[in-house]
């Protein structure tokens, strides 16, 4: 249990990355699939926080009545999330875009019956 | 020192000045993409010989490196830009006449910013700064496939959406663990801490790595889209795809595995994987009795498994093999792609059964194409056989049992890539056209200014294959910079 407490971020990271794979790889919905690809991402950004996340430390976040030498977290793996964030908006409203565009073609967003091409 | 900063900065300010250029005067946005592209090919030959002898360091803000974003314009990764901004040029001039579904202008904006992330992906030094050149090039290239809005192409984009982000997420994940290893993201300050890690954490993070570039990439088990994505885009789209995409996929893959960790001990691995994508990609190729694009695209995964296999051979002489063929398969597959365009559109049809006869009536298109094509077999007077003549010797040269076995095994798939396209070259010049329909106008030839890159490029080939010193002196010096990762750390920090 003390392993699990030390190492809870992590673990929530990769649970939800690997959440994300099972939906892409089982599901069928095309809207579940998207949802997946969301999963996988957020996943991502939690694992990139917890690698910057120094126990009892505050956010980096530097203004009046803060003492300079207060212990702050890396600030690094942040800059690096809010940059990953907006991909991942981008890449997820372009998908969803798609998939309007593949049901107005199909019909269905289920993906056993989008073969128009060979798979 | 600008210089290197200016060739991603030039395409990326053009790509969002089209629409502003479109909304002032609606014919001249389309010409932006080639001004931008000449004027980066311009900026890349000048800076060539000066980065030959020592290569530029661009550092963003100020700083010094490695507390910087900086730019490595190294030999390897100019001459991969010049590459890039020469290809997409040639496509730029095409696309000019030949995009004509509207809007137009957002055709030539994510054209531009695809290409501006190919090459900020080739010229970085900063690993998380290449994943996002990486993923802007992704997504430009996930809307161009769907640019038609037709059924195979919304289709194929979504196809190729869910694998290339399930790959993007890998790369990440990669970088997270890189940055809990290093505390930095720096490449050469990684790479000058790598001796330091564990070697079971390093391989952990180059997998996830290889897997994440290879969908890009397109390497055997992770290349389900690329057919699909090749063949239902837009010509010039497909030409960019093969001809540049997948290639950011297999130099990063290089990069990560020479560079940045210095992964001689799975090489052979990456070799073996090469040979399978070979096999595999070109018997597929061989299957497609049907669709031409098909073909071109399932050629192109095993092109890709050739380069890669050279990739792997750990020795200077077969990545100079390895970045030869892939010059050459870019300049030939364009062609390829951009000829086959301007036959479907006047056939009306990709089946390589209404191809048949078509020497006759579009003879300089089929001429060139023919020459892309036995390009990419590798018969002597082209390119194509200066290339694959330097990988077989260099495998040769390793006398390592395993590279001697693969590479027998890739001469044994070059025969079957000459297999299908004489099938396809013969179908032009001696099987007699299907009867036309009354009401069809007679096939004519490629209009002037889409045969122009065409030509260009078969003029190209040849030129190179006649005299290969024409590019070999830049690819030694790149093959070099993979191979002395001291060199490049020395360069970038500046440490004696």
């Amino acid at each position: 249990m003390d392993v699990l407490a030390r190492y809870m971020y992590y673990v929530g990271g990769a649970g939800l990355i690997l959440i994300g794979l099972y939906m892409v790889l089982a599901k069928t919905n095309l809207i579940k699939i998207i949802l997946g690809l969301s999963f996988l991402d957020t996943g991502t950004h939690v694992l990139l926080v917890a690698v910057g996340y120094v126990r009892g430390r505050t956010a980096p976040i530097f203004s009046e009545g803060v003492p300079e030498a207060t212990p702050v977290v890396d600030p690094v793996p942040q800059a690096l999330v809010l940059t990953a964030i907006v991909i991942g908006i981008g890449v997820i409203a372009l998908a969803l875009g798609l998939a309007v565009r593949v049901y107005r073609h199909y019909g269905t967003l289920d993906v056993r019956q989008i073969k128009g091409l060979k798979w | 020192m600008v210089g290197g900063a200016l060739l991603i900065a030039i395409p990326l300010a053009s790509a969002f000045a089209i629409p502003l250029v479109g909304l002032a005067l609606k014919r001249a946005a389309k010409w932006v993409p080639p001004l931008a592209l000449a004027a980066d090919l311009v900026i890349g030959l000048i800076l060539l010989p000066r980065v030959l002898e020592k290569p530029i360091i661009v550092s963003i803000g100020g700083f010094p490196p490695p507390f910087c974003i900086n730019l490595m314009v190294g030999p390897l990764g100019l001459s991969l830009a010049i590459l890039i901004s020469f290809v997409a040029l040639l496509i730029s001039i095409y696309a000019v006449g030949y995009i004509k579904t509207e809007p137009t202008e957002k055709y030539h904006a994510l054209f531009l910013l695809l290409t501006t992330g190919a090459l900020g992906v080739v010229l970085t030094g900063d690993i998380f700064n290449l994943f996002v050149f990486f993923e802007i090039l992704c997504v430009a290239s996930y809307a161009l496939t769907a640019y038609r809005k037709d059924r195979a192409g919304s289709e194929a984009a979504m196809k190729y959406l869910i694998q290339g982000t399930v790959g993007s997420t890998f790369i990440l994940v990669g970088i997270a663990f890189l940055y809990g290893l290093f505390g930095t993201l720096n490449m050469a300050d990684i790479a000058a801490r790598v001796p330091s890690a564990e070697p079971l954490h390093l391989f952990v993070i180059l997998a996830f790595f290889i897997v994440g570039f290879g969908v890009e990439a397109a390497v055997f088990p992770l290349n389900a889209w690329l057919p699909d994505a090749h063949s239902s885009a837009p010509s010039s789209v497909s030409a960019i795809l093969s001809a540049i995409a997948i290639k950011t996929g297999v130099y990063a893959i290089a990069r990560v595995s020479y560079t940045l960790m210095n992964a001689r001990g799975v090489l052979v691995l990456i070799s073996a994987i090469g040979i399978v994508t070979l096999v595999i990609g070109e018997m597929a190729a061989y299957r497609q009795k049907d669709d031409i694009k098909r073909m071109l695209a399932y050629s192109s995964v095993g092109q890709i498994g050739l380069i890669v296999f050279a990739i792997g051979m750990a020795t200077s002489f077969g990545l100079f093999g390895a970045l030869f063929q892939l010059v050459n398969h870019a300049l030939a597959k364009c062609l390829l792609f951009l000829a086959a365009g301007y036959m479907i559109y006047r056939v009306g049809s990709k089946r390589l059964a209404d191809m048949d006869g078509l020497g006759r009536s579009m003879p300089l298109t089929t001429l060139a194409f023919s020459v892309g094509a036995f390009s990419l077999i590798g018969l002597p007077p082209f390119a194509g056989f200066m290339s694959k003549l330097s990988i077989v010797c260099a495998a040769l040269e390793t006398q390592r049992a395993a590279y001697l076995a693969l590479v027998a095994v890739a001469l044994a798939a070059t025969i079957v890539e000459a297999g299908y396209f004489f099938r396809v070259v013969q179908g032009f010049y001696f099987r007699k056209q299907v009867a036309p329909d009354s009401d069809r106008q007679p096939i004519k030839e490629t209009p002037a200014g889409a045969l122009m890159p065409i030509v260009v490029l078969a003029v190209l080939i040849v030129v190179v294959g006649v005299y290969p010193g024409l590019v070999t002196n830049a690819l030694r010096g790149a093959a070099n910079e993979l191979v002395n990762r001291t060199e490049y750390i020395r360069v970038v920090l500046g440490t004696p």
